[in-house]
């Protein structure tokens, strides 16, 4: 079909995202090649500076970014094994399984930061629930202020939160196939173990790559869990990408550095995810 | 074999529920706590551990002068912004949404493929990268610490969702449905509010949720670009989140605000076990 | 009244889908557009209805031009091969929305939506849900409202292809008494198929389409008799017709080192040369003093049977009008009945035919 009447359809809103969305990311580029900051806030022109900065003499943003691989690509992955799991688990029939759909969902329903200051109180080192177990083991791990830790600390919050979202895709997912694939694997007597190798697992794969995918761009956000958390610390024991940018951009105020910061993080990004989507559709469906 | 199978199923499933319960079972008992019961170590079950009091609850109706937390307020802020920035999203992100799925669209070297991915790709921007050249735009057009601004930024966040979800939708809505209606004698404005859309409502009911829960569950962007005059429900909470906590009133802010929310999980799980999801999210 | 197209061309890709497509339709007839899957049939029919913009060529109804009116004021009807009606409306509102949207009376649309209802024996379910009808019905009330516009062109792609059988069978019956009844005296209705028994069931104009090209356009009779050129030959017979190559030498028909054929009367005429010659199942049967061919597949359609043979290059398919069975590689005894006999030349078009002969 092909009428002048798509335009009244698509332009509304791409105009409106395009209206919105052109001066932040042309005056990001711009502000990246200043030194502004709140000794000097003008925009003036200083080449790439900011660039050469942050290539040379910055071994704290790629810290911050080594960081962030290892949590996002660590608690993505730790979200669809379980998150598959519990999807398999409710797919078929079990006992109060729409309770049990329900409680799943819940906690990705919530706010991250809200949640997170209970988490807070809920590893507190000293008054918290979870030392207070513990020290009948005469145990007291410093949840939040050990550098190992802390980090363990921010992946169990993080994969509280968005275990329900990998859930949620894969169920749907699951609820989506076709059923005489399995039919055919329970007249070859295929057990459950071979009918997830050879049945669930690839017709799932498109689904499975999407998730994927998708959380991992949620996850490579991550930010407000750590703010409210641990603040980046202890020292930058958890401070990841998103976090560092903050803290040149709003905390210390030397906007033209950490605009810099957000291209180069930017483009990093989108050819990651691209190699990343490349990969995972060699993994996964290599079988078929 | 089937019943170690099933135990250890059945294991799987309390362990998590535990899990996932665990933070909640706290904060509804840390709610009805005192400074006392507080600071004396952690603390479960109200008359046995500690006595009980509503004083956490209370505070959420008291203005702060008064030594409460006054989240009535921002939650009807939280709700407003929420609803307008999904509203305006899934109305404009449907349209597009629609037009993408249907039309082919040619320019230059831009395809529909390229346009969607232009919508969606959204999501890839931390807030932190648009925060702060919004914070100048906002600044400029005296929108800081508005209702409005924050609206406008919560179209950014929540457009992509909307097209998202949509364009999955439509491409699975035979095409012949509309071509139909287009003989009938619609045109193809009136095709898609006669014919298309009272056939998308589970598409767009679903769009619809994720945008809800993606908008109230924001936190970054009304903590960057309101002050004073305006504050959202995770901002008010997050302040109170200082150096002498009172976690009571802490806590009970947080299930008030979170629980709305919960009702959402219900309704997701019907639209799931009808078998809608499925259509709507690949 | 008629409708001209001329010229139609349309190629979105490195393929055509319209070549050249040049016809002229008249009111009160049926025409089936008979073609193989992907030949075209439904990129024209969506032609025709508006729906797709042709890069070239022109559409005429009554004289006026009828290309370049939209969709919506075209005044076509259409019916798909998939069960298309609107899910969110009821049996009486589907059929009543082409009305509806014409702003008429409400009474006059009653009138008509029941007249269409009865047309299609659907009286009685005016307030049924679409998905609680069967296949059938769901297609029953997408002719309902096709009809009940009265439309000056009525389409319909591939209508009956989606059901089974039995109910294929009950229905082509019905549709004919529907299209030849008073009721589309007015209209020029537009069958796509691609079955050649059901074109020639329908009666009317053929229009023989491959790779976006009208090949042909005649009565059924015409058609079925007279192909014009091998491809034709194919489309319009179930088996496609056989086609083998042979030389025409002496007055002999040469296929093979082992296979003469005398030639018939009408083809007494052929020059000395290469020719593609064609014959139906039907004209191969099985005979004690006919040529060897081994079998390389026996199928059973009701009381008939298929059987696919072979001998060095020339693969055919005879019929058999009865049941029988063969083993595969078991070799039989065949005859060529060459009264039955076409001739093509090398450029595939038709030189002799039973029907039309070189006298």
């Amino acid at each position: 079909m092909n009428f002048k009447h798509k335009y009244l359809f698509l332009l509304p809103g791409l105009l409106v995202l395009l209206a919105i969305l052109i001066f932040p990311i042309g005056f990001t580029v711009r502000l990246s090649l200043s030194s502004w900051d709140s000794f000097y806030p003008a925009l003036d022109f200083i080449g790439i500076e900011n660039y050469v900065r942050l290539f040379t003499d910055d071994a704290r943003f790629w810290e911050a970014f080594g960081r962030l691989s290892l949590l996002s690509v660590t608690t993505v992955f730790l979200q669809y094994v379980i998150g598959f799991g519990l999807a398999l688990i409710v797919w078929k029939e079990i006992a109060f399984q729409r309770f049990f759909r329900v409680l799943f969902l819940i906690p990705m329903m919530t706010t991250p930061v809200i949640m997170t200051v209970i988490w807070r109180t809920f590893f507190h080192e000293s008054l918290g629930p979870v030392n207070d177990i513990l020290s009948h083991f005469n145990l007291a791990p410093l949840w939040l202020s050990s550098e190992t830790l802390s980090k363990f600390t921010v992946m169990i919050v993080e994969v509280w939160q968005w275990t329900p979202f990998m859930f949620l895709l894969l169920l749907a997912g699951l609820l989506s196939l076709p059923k005489e694939p399995f039919l055919a694997a329970s007249i070859d007597g295929a057990g459950p173990i071979r009918t997830f190798v050879y049945v669930t697992f690839p017709l799932m794969a498109p689904i499975s790559i999407g998730a994927i995918i998708i959380r991992l761009i949620e996850a490579s956000k991550i930010m407000d869990t750590v703010y409210v958390l641990t603040s980046g610390g202890p020292g930058t024991a958890t401070e990841t990408s998103s976090f560092y940018i903050f803290i040149k951009g709003l905390r210390e105020f030397q906007f033209g550095y950490s605009a810099a910061l957000s291209l180069t993080y930017l483009i990093i990004m989108i050819i990651s995810f691209t190699i990343i989507a490349k990969i995972l559709v060699k993994l996964m469906v290599r079988g078929n | 074999m089937r019943v170690l199978y099933t135990s250890l199923k059945y294991l799987a499933v309390v362990l998590w529920s535990t899990f996932v319960i665990a933070p909640f079972l706290w904060a509804v008992s840390t709610s009805f706590k005192d400074f006392q019961s507080v600071t004396n170590g952690a603390t479960y079950i109200p008359w046995v551990d500690f006595e009980p009091n509503l004083e956490g609850w209370r505070a959420l109706w008291k203005s702060p002068a008064q030594g409460g937390v006054d989240i009535v307020e921002p939650f009807f802020n939280s709700v407003f912004v929420t609803a307008s920035g999904s509203l305006i999203s899934i109305v404009l992100g449907t349209l597009a949404a629609y037009a993408l799925s249907r039309f082919t669209f040619k320019a230059g070297f831009i395809r529909n493929g390229d346009i969607t991915f232009f919508f969606i790709s959204q999501r890839i921007m931390p807030p932190v990268v648009l925060a702060i050249p919004f914070f100048i735009m906002l600044g400029k057009f005296s929108l800081l610490d508005t209702l409005a601004g924050l609206i406008i930024v919560y179209i950014v966040l929540l457009m992509p969702i909307a097209v998202w979800i949509m364009v999955d939708f439509f491409n699975k809505v035979p095409v012949e449905i509309d071509e139909t209606a287009l003989i009938d004698g619609c045109n193809p404005l009136q095709a898609f509010y006669k014919v298309v859309l009272p056939n998308s409502i589970p598409g767009i009911i679903v769009a619809g949720m994720f945008c809800m829960i993606f908008g109230w569950t924001d936190f970054f962007f009304s903590f960057i670009l309101t002050f004073t005059e305006v504050q959202l429900l995770p901002v008010a909470i997050v302040a109170l989140n200082s150096s002498i906590t009172p976690w009571w009133s802490l806590s009970a802010a947080a299930l008030v605000s979170v629980a709305p929310l919960v009702l959402v999980a219900f309704i997701v799980e019907r639209y799931l076990s009808k078998g809608n999801l499925s259509g709507a999210l690949k | 009244m008629s409708l001209i197209a001329s010229n139609l061309s349309f190629k979105p890709g490195n393929e055509w889908h319209l070549d050249n497509v040049c016809f002229e339709m008249s009111k009160g007839q049926i025409y089936t557009i008979l073609g193989r899957t992907l030949a075209g049939k439904t990129t024209l029919l969506k032609t025709l209805a508006g729906l797709i913009s042709p890069d070239q060529g022109t559409l005429t109804l009554d004289d006026r031009d009828f290309g370049s009116i939209p969709v919506w004021k075209r005044e076509v009807a259409m019916v798909y091969q998939q069960f298309i009606n609107y899910p969110h409306l009821s049996v009486y509102e589907n059929v009543a929305f082409p009305l509806k949207q014409r702003r008429m009376q409400s009474d006059q649309i009653k009138a008509r939506v029941m007249k269409a209802l009865q047309q299609v024996g659907l009286d009685g379910f005016e307030n049924r849900k679409i998905q609680a009808l069967s296949g059938g019905q769901q297609q029953r009330v997408a002719l309902a409202r096709s009809l009940v516009k009265e439309a000056s062109v009525i389409l319909l792609d591939e209508p009956l292809v989606n059901l089974d059988y039995k109910l294929r069978e009950q229905l082509r019956e019905e549709f004919r008494n529907i299209f030849s009844s008073e009721a589309s005296k007015d209209s020029i209705l537009i069958y796509s198929s691609t079955d050649p028994v059901e074109a020639m069931q329908l009666g009317g104009q053929i229009l023989v389409m491959d790779e976006g090209r009208i090949l042909q356009q005649g009565t059924s009779k015409e058609v079925y008799e007279n192909p014009n050129c091998t491809k034709v030959a194919q489309i319009t017979n179930d088996p496609a017709m056989n086609l083998f190559e042979g030389r025409v030498e002496a007055g002999r028909i040469i296929l093979s080192s082992e296979i003469e054929l005398e030639l018939p009367q009408h083809c007494k005429r052929l020059a000395t040369g290469s020719y593609i010659f064609g014959m139906r199942a039907a004209g191969i049967t099985l005979n004690q003093t006919g040529f060897p061919f081994s079998v390389e597949l026996s199928e059973i359609s009701g009381s008939e049977t298929f059987l696919h043979i072979r001998h060095e290059m020339i693969g055919v398919v005879g019929l058999l009008d009865s049941v029988q069975n063969f083993n595969t590689g078991e070799v039989v005894r065949v005859q060529f009945d060459t009264m039955q006999l076409y001739v093509f030349d090398q450029n595939e078009q038709l030189v002799s035919s039973p029907y039309c002969g070189l006298e």
